[in-house]
């Protein structure tokens, strides 16, 4: 297939088949098939309570995914932020609670912001000015904050759970504005700034133009190495967000936060359109893509299947994402034909 | 095919990705300054290290390097090795296989369900590589012929194996097997152990095959250029579905003797383990980007991640110490080697 540069694919005519070759459209097709289909078995599915549940849920991945979407449009990737979400947890955990070192919840807030930020830097710095091969460097990455964390709990909790965290802090987890919960509306606000940047600003323009060829953005007067140490520091600063805004929920703090995360926000970010050798996708489509995989997981608990249903939860999902990126291929393969 | 292909690919290019266009008279990489065309800066510093931790490990705790205590540690480390093997290749080949893991889960769970149903323990095992192969095989055919990603095909069905695993278990162990099946983890043949005996034979057969053999030449043609290899005849989907499906075999291998060894079946069994494969294959010098890479470096590879682990949990008593330490070491081999080859421009 041939590369377009972005945006001259959307603004051609829009003859009905093209439109449905769009993968926003078919992620959402399969989003609405899938919840009429399971609202049809049980009324209760689509119920306002359980629309804000699935939203909360998928707050922090959305947050995440914006950053990882930039990061995966460079053609690169980082596989770290579940491991960088669980150290961000427990700093944020020992930092605020009255059991440990007790600072102020918004000192705390920049110190993790900060941190976050920082180790996002390491990755972006590493990657290109180091040039480490991006999966290598946050695999690495991963195992090391993984240790990290548990060294942390170790040392300064004791191998104990962090519990009892500050209301204020609270707050930012389970509260709400105008009815709407913070974690939402965060989401919310970093998703339509980083919408506006990929679709209107020049910096937008240059992750697209370094995704799509490097070497001709490098000739173009544009410097890859910074763009990308950009989209992985944003990736950290994202991250850091949103630990801060699903971490609170729990009532208590272990070294297991995070686990798995990466894969699911990857997966998301990638059933949402963002093509992994870089260069093409949209936050619209990570968006779609975070929403469906989320409510694929409430799903199962809706289809009453019994307890048993949670031990399947895995397979289905992993067996969606293969259905997925099938469909997506043999749609490809009909458009090439086509042209 | 000359015998220099693999020598004259240089260094891993600075380009990941598809969109940098290899065919492009621009982008032919400088002849590297005969200052820096010492090829085995990646062995040396692995070669190093190790001699390094060797060295530390004998002034801190003497009582680790004895023979007795290292052929006990040994113990821990065939499956990881055996499933470097395979990994090594695909890696070569710019592939990744990130659900070995979660293969193993499936195997074992499969010759765990099979044997409490009554099925000859024999069997059970057969029906075991079975399935993994099977395993493996799906994730070639979506590399392969719907030309998905090898990243996300295998992330999907890490996902998925491991969720089979979960569901036909219910995250249920099984244990009890009997007497002879113990043998394939903890036997001896002539005093070495069975696991070690196989994978030494197995590494043998992956050494020669890829050094020596026009197959393994098309593993780094593949990996270099498959546009290339294709267009020169190379049958690269047929060799790319063999070889995840090669790597489910072995997954499954692998399972069994971690059953075997263990003496209990879960959906748990190899959880996280890709990580540690692909660790130990990359700190070995192959390339993530393929093209480069090689069997006695990914034993050194194996060999530095088994002792460092094994000696911080020794030493150290601190098992959350390790994947802190194997992290850096990653990263850091990587980053040295790159700083050390020449810039391709």
């Amino acid at each position: 297939m041939t590369v377009l540069p972005y945006g001259v694919e959307q603004r051609r005519g829009i003859p009905m088949r093209r439109l449905l070759a769009h993968r926003e459209l078919a992620v959402a097709l399969i989003l609405a098939i899938t919840v009429i289909a399971v609202s049809i078995i049980n009324h209760d599915f689509l119920s306002l309570g359980n629309f804000r549940d699935i939203l909360i849920k998928v707050a922090p991945s959305a947050i995440v995914g914006c950053g990882l979407t930039f990061v995966i449009l460079t053609g690169e990737i980082d596989i770290s932020v579940g491991s960088l979400m669980g150290f961000l947890a427990v700093l944020l955990g020992l930092l605020t609670s009255p059991d440990y070192a007790h600072l102020p919840v918004s000192l705390s807030i920049l110190i993790v912001l900060a941190a976050g930020t920082f180790i996002g830097f390491i990755n972006g710095l590493l990657i290109t000015f180091g040039r480490v091969p991006s999966i290598i460097m946050t695999l690495g990455m991963l195992t090391a904050l993984r240790g990290a964390t548990k060294v942390l709990i170790r040392v300064y909790a004791n191998d104990r759970w962090i519990g009892n965290l500050p209301d204020t802090l609270r707050f930012l987890g389970t509260g709400s504005i105008l009815g709407v919960p913070v974690s939402v509306l965060t989401a919310l606000i970093i998703l339509i700034l980083c919408a506006l940047a990929a679709a209107y600003t020049p910096l937008g323009r240059r992750i697209y133009a370094v995704g799509s060829n490097t070497h001709a953005a490098t000739l173009a007067g544009l410097s890859p190495n910074r763009i990308k140490l950009f989209a992985f520091t944003l990736t950290g600063f994202l991250t850091a967000i949103a630990t801060m805004v699903s971490v609170p929920q729990l009532s208590v703090i272990d070294s297991d936060i995070g686990v798995g995360f990466e894969l699911l926000v990857v997966t998301a970010v990638v059933v949402g359109g963002t093509s992994i050798s870089g260069g093409k996708g949209t936050i619209l489509g990570t968006l779609l893509g975070v929403i469906l995989l989320g409510t694929v997981r409430t799903v199962l608990t809706f289809l009453k299947l019994g307890t048993d249903a949670t031990y399947w939860e895995r397979a289905i999902q992993g067996g969606f994402i293969l259905l997925a990126v099938l469909a997506d291929q043999l749609a490809k393969r009909d458009r090439s034909e086509d042209e | 095919m000359t015998d220099s292909i693999p020598t004259t690919i240089t260094p891993s290019p600075g380009t990941p990705g598809e969109g940098g266009g290899e065919g492009s008279p621009l982008l032919t990489p400088r002849a590297a300054s005969p200052k820096f065309s010492f090829p085995y800066w990646h062995e040396l510093i692995l070669i190093l290290l190790t001699i390094a931790l060797f060295l530390f490990a004998r002034s801190k705790d003497p009582t680790f390097l004895n023979a007795s205590v290292q052929s006990e540690l040994s113990t821990h480390v065939w499956e990881l090795a055996l499933l470097a093997l395979p990994m090594t290749l695909i890696i070569i080949t710019a592939g990744i296989d990130l659900s070995v893991g979660s293969i193993m889960a499936l195997a074992a769970v499969i010759l765990g369900l099979s044997y409490e149903h009554h099925v000859p323990i024999a069997l059970a095992c057969l029906c075991a590589l079975l399935t993994a192969t099977a395993a493996g095989a799906l994730n070639g055919f979506f590399i392969s012929r719907i030309k998905v990603h090898p990243l996300i095909v295998t992330l999907a069905t890490l996902s998925a194996y491991r969720g089979i695993a979960e569901g036909i278990s219910k995250a249920k162990p099984v244990s009890s097997f009997p007497e002879s099946f113990a043998f394939f983890g903890q036997g001896t043949i002539a005093h070495i152990p069975f696991p070690a005996l196989l994978f030494f034979l197995f590494a043998l057969i992956t050494f020669i095959v890829l050094a020596r053999t026009p197959f393994g030449r098309f593993l780094y043609a593949i990996g270099f250029n498959p546009t290339a290899s294709r267009f020169s005849g190379i049958p690269v989907a047929r060799i790319k579905f063999l070889l995840y499906t090669l790597s489910g075999t072995i997954a499954g291998i692998a399972s069994i003797l971690f059953v075997s060894r263990r003496n209990t079946a879960k959906a748990d069994v190899g959880l996280g383990l890709e990580l540690d494969v692909i660790t130990a294959v990359v700190l070995g010098g192959t390339s993530i980007f393929g093209g480069r890479g090689n069997i006695p470096g990914t034993l050194l590879g194996i060999l530095l991640i088994h002792e460092t682990r094994e000696f911080v949990s020794w030493h150290y008593q601190n098992d959350e110490l390790i994947p802190l330490v194997l992290g850096a070491l990653l990263i850091l081999s990587v980053l040295f080697n790159s700083l050390l080859t020449p810039k391709r421009r």
